[in-house]
């Protein structure tokens, strides 16, 4: 099957500025791919020239078979977009907003009336409906604008960090809902810097940073493709010294040291069980002060820091 | 068609949130109505009184065309600040084409501009006369290509402004050059006159003539009072404004939006 969406080439230059560049990358239909990356990644930039809100610097993409530069109309009527700012005037109430929403994506009226109150109260705003948005948290403006997405079940769905600024409880529900949205025919880009989100919702994670696409896989498959692993996070009393550093290097089975904070260093390394008690026995007759010690398999941050030498929380101090 | 009648439903809710202050706007022009023709009438010159007869009656249809203007020009500040807020990304996105967006705007805007109108309309026919059926159809279609024009021209300026501060510096320059420049507030006849005498630019002049707010002022004027005398000139000056302002505003909607 061709894949529902293919960017080819696909760049957008603010002045002198490459907010996206070169972009190519395929959606197959029914996944949600999640575009990872830290704010500035090109996230966002990618998501408005799909939905045809801003125009390529250069190449294209085409969505369901239309091109986007020379049939917006077609590609418009395929998608949803859940911002990631929402995007409502302040003055209005949530049911004129996805009620007017759900009437221009041409949803009968039974069936709209149906689907707003369900999605309302499945998103716990059916009390608040008729309460202006600027009397309402963030979080519930944001449960307004991925309310849009979820009554309309376009063929595909794009959110922008879907979750940020609602709670746990709420997350887990708009994760339920985006992944029974996918499981009903809908194709999903989910963008987002929350690792943890785009780990369990996506079929495959895009890793972007500075406007370039890095990597694409599955989240599992992305995490068994880094050389060393295992991660192991050992935490020191003080900092430790350039010596240790040194003979931790000397085992054979660490690939890499990363200093991540002043006094921790995190490990990336093969054979962690048969390893550990042997940097262990070095540590202690070095007289080295270990706090905690903490083993993990790696995480999307470690398939990130792979790529680009950078943690996602480093890469977003950078990005801004 | 179906996606304008959704804009026009969507423009009309944002317009009516507003009822009360609407209702204090519309009740401030009707005040200033009777307060300018009490105090003007007894501030002009026998020569202006000869021709004009009542400051009422003379200015009730100027301050309709007004409420037209300030009301269809509305429509701008909600563009613009949708674009600052960058809600008119969410606009772009929708399943509808740019000329059914951006033709969706400027209708409602000149829409919205005829409801707060008619009322100050309503008691201009009151106060001051009853046109004939052909003459109401004249001045409603002439007023709705007025709106058209007005809520274009505020749509361009919307669109091509980035700061709500410009955007009502533009509004002041354009409100100051289309009021000052017109026969809303004092005949046409005074204006000439002082271009005659070199008080007041030729170029300017002109330009009154031509204003579309003097034509549409004028038209209900010459239907009401007989005076200035009807002429098709004035309906096509009001034509040729509007068409060319809801045009360049669509084309400026569709062209710089995106590039927001």
């Amino acid at each position: 099957m061709p894949p529902i969406i293919r960017m080819e080439n696909l760049t957008k230059k603010f002045g002198n500025f490459i907010a996206v560049d070169h972009l190519n990358l395929e959606v197959e239909e029914g996944e949600i791919l999640g575009l990872l990356g830290p704010n500035g990644a090109g996230k966002t930039t990618t998501i408005l020239m799909i939905a045809t809100v801003i125009r390529p610097t250069e190449g294209t993409a085409y969505v369901g078979g239309y091109d986007v530069r020379k049939n917006p109309d077609k590609v418009r009527e395929l998608l949803g977009v859940a911002f990631q700012e929402p995007k409502m005037l302040w003055v209005s109430t949530p049911w004129d907003i996805v009620n007017w929403h759900a009437k221009v994506c041409g949803l009968p009226t039974e069936e709209r009336k149906r689907r707003v109150k369900e999605i309302m109260e499945a998103l716990d705003m059916w009390n608040f409906r008729h309460r202006s948005v600027h009397a309402l948290s963030g979080g519930m403006r944001k449960r307004v604008e991925i309310a849009k997405v979820l009554i309309q079940r376009p063929k595909i769905a794009i959110v922008d960090e879907p979750t940020s600024q609602i709670d746990i409880v709420g997350k887990h529900k708009i994760w339920r809902m985006l992944r029974e949205l996918c499981n009903q025919g809908t194709t999903i880009i989910l963008a987002t810097n929350e690792l943890y989100e785009a780990d369990v919702l996506s079929d495959r994670v895009a890793i972007m940073h500075r406007g370039k696409l890095l990597v694409c896989d599955t989240p599992k498959k992305l995490k068994d493709s880094i050389v060393g692993g295992d991660v192991v996070e050992i935490q020191f009393e003080t900092d430790p010294s350039p010596k240790m550093v040194e003979a931790l290097n000397q085992f054979k089975e660490v690939v890499k040291i990363m200093k991540t904070k002043s006094s921790t260093l995190r490990l990336y390394l093969n054979k962690v069980e048969e390893i550990v008690p042997k940097i262990m026995g070095m540590l202690m007759k070095e007289g080295a002060s270990v706090s905690s010690i903490h083993m993990s398999e790696p995480s999307l941050d470690d398939v990130f820091a792979h790529y680009t030498g950078l943690t996602l929380e480093e890469a977003q101090k950078e990005g801004g | 068609m179906r996606q304008i009648i959704n804009l026009l439903e969507h423009d009309f809710r944002n317009f009516f949130r507003y009822k009360w202050w609407l209702a204090g706007l519309i009740s401030m022009n009707l005040a200033d109505l009777f307060i300018m023709a009490i105090v003007y009438n007894r501030m002009l010159t026998p020569e202006i009184t000869q021709q004009i007869k009542s400051y009422f009656n003379f200015f009730a249809p100027g301050l309709t065309v007004t409420g037209l203007f300030a009301s269809a020009f509305m429509i701008g500040r909600e563009v613009n600040m949708e674009r600052r807020r960058e809600i008119h990304q969410y606009m772009l996105s929708l399943p509808m084409s740019r000329w059914e967006l951006a033709i969706g705007r400027v209708l409602s805007g000149g829409l919205r501009g005829m409801v707060y109108m008619s009322p100050l309309l309503a008691t201009c026919f009151i106060l001051v006369g009853f046109p004939s059926p052909a003459q109401f159809s004249i001045i409603l279609l002439v007023l709705f290509f007025l709106a058209m024009g007005i809520s274009g021209l505020s749509i361009a300026i919307a669109v091509s402004t980035s700061s709500l501060d410009k955007f009502i510096t533009a509004r002041g320059l354009v409100y100051y050059l289309l009021f000052f420049c017109s026969s809303v507030f004092y005949p046409f006849s005074l204006i000439q006159q002082l271009g005659q005498e070199g008080r007041f630019p030729m170029a300017l002049v002109t330009f009154a003539r031509i204003n579309p707010l003097s034509n549409a002022s004028d038209i209900i004027r010459s239907f009401l009072l007989g005076n200035p005398p009807f002429s098709l000139d004035m309906v096509v000056s009001v034509l040729v404004f509007s068409a060319l302002f809801t045009f360049s505003a669509a084309f400026a909607y569709i062209k710089l939006i995106e590039r927001a």
